[in-house]
């Protein structure tokens, strides 16, 4: 049951990841703008990761059907994802850190030296964590300046993405327990409010670029 | 980008005359220096998104059917990364 559920996340997250990376991929060929050419590294990146994971579950599940995804597999996905929350921060650090913020320089640097370094996957899941909460703080503050509704959901489905992020990290001190469930839940809903940006977008009205 | 989007919106809908804006009126519109609108205006123009005529021995700029396009990807794709808290 459990690993059906990750699977479907993990099919999920590929297609959201894909489906925002090209949107944002289309903005970029049409505006040449480098913060539309960030997003569309940092969707692609997290739906590539997602999609690794997704192909080692169904291999598993179809081929090998040993109840459980290879660890490396496992580790490289996440890997793969935390390089494209890297970009959501990152984007956010370069729009933030042009007028300079001590304050939030200080509180950004604090948790990276708090991490357990029990193993790679949970190194990787704790930067995970660190680059969405971050991601998710910055969202709010446009929020708050500019008051549009989207970013507020987006601020949301951030943090539902870095909670889970958070559950599936403590899941290995309590592995039999129900937390990966409520993990792979929790980021699925994180997801779909990401997605909804994308349906904003009115796509009949965008001339595509030729090229493309 | 965003210099660019307020020249292009200007010269679409804010022109004094048909023959469109002159440097003057951009650099009171964009705020921004006449040295810097040159270079902006310059490269405008060589990418079609802007059309340069002399008028009275000044030049005029006015926007390109490219550029009204650009303009309208520029503002959808505005739209779109403000719904992730980040500006194109």
């Amino acid at each position: 049951m459990e690993i059906f559920l990750e699977n479907i996340l993990n099919l999920v997250g590929f297609i959201v990841g894909m489906v925002i990376g090209i949107i944002s991929y289309i903005g970029f060929r049409n505006t040449g703008s480098p913060t539309l050419f960030r997003l569309t590294l940092a969707f692609l990146s997290i739906g590539a990761g997602f999609f690794i994971m997704w192909f080692g579950q169904t291999l598993d599940i179809f081929v090998y059907k040993t109840g459980q995804i290879e660890r490396w597999v496992q580790t490289l996905g996440i890997a793969v994802q935390t390089v494209g929350y890297f970009f959501i921060a990152f984007s956010h650090t370069i729009k933030s850190f042009f007028p300079k913020s001590n304050y939030l320089r200080s509180i950004g640097m604090v948790p990276l030296f708090l991490i357990s370094f029990i193993s790679i996957e949970n190194i990787i899941r704790s930067i995970s964590f660190i680059l969405l909460a971050y991601g998710a703080i910055e969202t709010l503050m446009s929020y708050f300046a500019s008051r549009r509704k989207t970013a507020i959901l987006v601020a949301c489905g951030l943090w539902a993405l870095a909670f889970g992020e958070f559950l599936g990290w403590y899941y290995f001190v309590f592995p039999q327990s129900i937390l990966n469930v409520v993990s792979i839940s929790v980021k699925i809903s994180g997801l779909i409010m990401l997605f909804i940006p994308v349906t904003k977008v009115p796509l009949t009205k965008i001339k595509f670029d030729e090229n493309l | 980008m965003q210099i660019i989007g307020d020249i292009l919106l200007t010269t679409r809908d804010d022109t004094p005359d048909e023959q469109g804006a002159s440097i003057t009126y951009l650099i009171r519109k964009a705020n921004i220096s006449h040295g810097r609108i040159s270079k902006i205006l310059n490269n405008l123009v060589a990418q079609g998104l802007l059309e340069q005529s002399n008028s009275g021995g000044a030049c005029k700029y006015k926007i390109s059917h490219v550029g009204r396009e650009f303009l309208q990807a520029y503002n959808t794709f505005n739209k779109f990364a403000d719904g992730y808290g980040l500006t194109i």
